[in-house]
């Protein structure tokens, strides 16, 4: 049996529910509210790599005892031991783009899109509570770097104009490997596309000087492409609120070194 | 610079074994898959040189060619190398251990790696390239045509690494290290029960420890890590590898020759 426990879908939490929606695999869905710390209370799935996860706060895939953590390992994950159409492409050489992005954006967006949207949504959401009860609950987190990753949004620790001005080696990447062919990673449309469609799409919201119809019209085309297939409108109508789009919890740390 | 050239053979463009463009030379030794090895001096910015960003305009190493077809993240690079070419697997064939062995090398990576090298590059890569005319270096670092390889270049080759940084980086090689040793107790490999390209990666990241922190990697406190760096140091093909080392860096790995047999 197949579990996820996920929040709203948006951002990562978009992945997996694509992904199992595309393969038409039978899933119990255990949605979670992120923001009343759920997942950090005792009998949430627990386990070293889901404790760990460099993405932070992001969905669970329980599977026959298993926790799957870190969602382009969990899409990994689905393509392989999931009945269905194959998500991963066909040849090596594709495979091998398919994770090269997978990396790249998992570390560069995975970071930037995610902090832009907690910025915009989750930061006014945490400065109207008492402030106490949330350090109480933010005092439980392990480890600390998870603790350290809410508290740089309450603190909006992060300089805005550098995560914008991030953006455009991701972004312009993104739009140069579409010009030379309709998906990602080879003929097809492949996990590399799931994964970055949910860091992408957000920047139509919180950064549209970079991605819009003006800078960016392939990469509008491909969202397009990707927002009107089916798997991906029943995974958006997963929403509890009626705006996932607005649903940001802290993801991946900016690299340390720059 | 050598001068390079097209032939059948693959072409893998790299440094010492040792973190990212060990990774390949690794994988492919175990594979047993030949290569036309091309050494670049990562001291000496040879990876910033226009005949090898016309191969990488990132200027990263390693860089692998294969045909027609440049591989460039070392990481993604070694699933290439064992799904390309015959030889003995070195992924899993269970869907979990895959998972398992990705997150870790993800934990390598991303997490492990980046606090070890920052140390590394502090006390090590800083020192041995600050004997040349600081203004000859900081043209050198101009010409990196990453943004975040030019700050990491600048921290490392003009000390600006801060105490606080340098603190936080030691405090996660700790608490790691202590990761690494309870994964071992539960698994005798990095994916589970197979040795993968999660050994292969975590060897490049974690030969040196027991030199580099003898304080927090020995027999006593991490008997596993010691254990399973001795073990894959004992193949055939790590040692093959390291012996193209060209450094005392590489040669640190020589202190994992056990003292006594292997136990049985």
């Amino acid at each position: 049996m197949l579990e996820l426990y996920h929040w709203e879908p948006n951002a990562l939490f978009l992945k997996p529910l694509v992904a199992l929606e595309e393969k038409g695999a039978k899933f119990v869905s255990r949605w979670f509210d992120a923001l009343s710390f759920e997942q950090h209370e005792a009998g949430f799935p627990a386990s070293v790599e889901a404790r760990l996860t460099l993405e932070r706060e992001g969905p669970l895939l329980v599977t026959d005892g298993e926790v799957i953590s870190s969602t382009f390992f969990m899409l990994e994950y689905i393509a392989e031991a999931v009945p269905g159409p194959a998500l991963v492409p066909e040849g090596a050489y594709d495979r091998y783009r398919a994770r090269a992005w997978g990396q790249f954006l998992g570390l560069s967006l995975g970071s930037s899109t995610i902090a832009l949207g907690c910025a915009r949504y989750l930061a006014p959401d945490l400065a109207r509570r008492d402030p106490a009860a949330l350090r109480a609950q933010l005092d439980r987190i392990q480890p600390v770097e998870r603790r350290a990753a809410w508290l740089a949004v309450i603190e909006r620790g992060q300089d805005e104009a550098s995560l914008r001005q991030r953006l455009s080696l991701p972004v312009g990447r993104l739009e140069g490997a579409l010009a030379k062919g309709p998906w990602l990673a080879g003929p097809a449309y492949s996990i590399a596309d799931i994964d970055a469609y949910a860091l992408v799409d957000p920047l139509r919201d919180l950064a549209p000087e970079v991605v819009s119809r003006a800078t960016t019209p392939r990469l509008i085309d491909w969202l397009a492409r990707i927002a009107e297939r089916p798997a991906v409108r029943a995974a958006r109508q997963r929403s509890r609120s009626g705006r996932p789009e607005q649903a940001y919890v802290p993801g991946v740390e900016a690299a340390r070194w720059g | 610079m050598p001068i390079w050239h097209v032939t059948d053979m693959l072409q893998l463009y790299h440094w010492e074994p040792n973190a990212n463009s060990g990774k390949p030379m690794l994988a492919l030794a175990e594979k047993g898959v030949p290569y036309e090895s091309h050494y670049l001096d990562l001291l000496r910015f040879d990876q910033h040189q226009p005949a090898y960003l016309a191969i990488n305009p990132d200027g990263t190493i390693p860089a692998m060619v294969h045909g027609d077809l440049v591989l460039t993240e070392s990481t993604p690079m070694m699933e290439y190398v064992d799904e390309a070419f015959d030889g003995p697997a070195l992924k899993p064939s269970s869907p979990v251990e895959r998972w398992r062995m990705r997150w870790w090398m993800r934990f390598f990576d991303a997490y492990f790696g980046p606090s070890l090298s920052m140390i590394g590059w502090s006390v090590f890569v800083g020192p041995a390239t600050r004997q040349r005319d600081p203004e000859e270096l900081r043209a050198a670092i101009d010409r990196i045509p990453l943004e975040a390889r030019r700050i990491a270049w600048r921290k490392a080759v003009f000390n600006e690494f801060s105490p606080a940084e340098l603190d936080e980086s030691r405090r996660r090689v700790v608490w790691a290290t202590g990761i690494l040793e309870e994964h071992l107790a539960k698994h005798e490999w990095i994916a589970g029960s197979t040795y993968s390209l999660g050994d292969i990666n975590g060897f490049n990241l974690g030969y040196a420890l027991p030199l580099s922190q003898p304080a927090v990697c020995n027999d006593e406190k991490t008997p596993r890590i010691m254990e399973w760096l001795r073990r894959i140091f004992e193949r055939p093909a790590t040692r093959e590898t390291w012996a193209k080392g060209r450094t005392p860096l590489a040669a640190r790995v020589s202190m994992l020759e056990r003292q006594t047999p292997a136990p049985t």
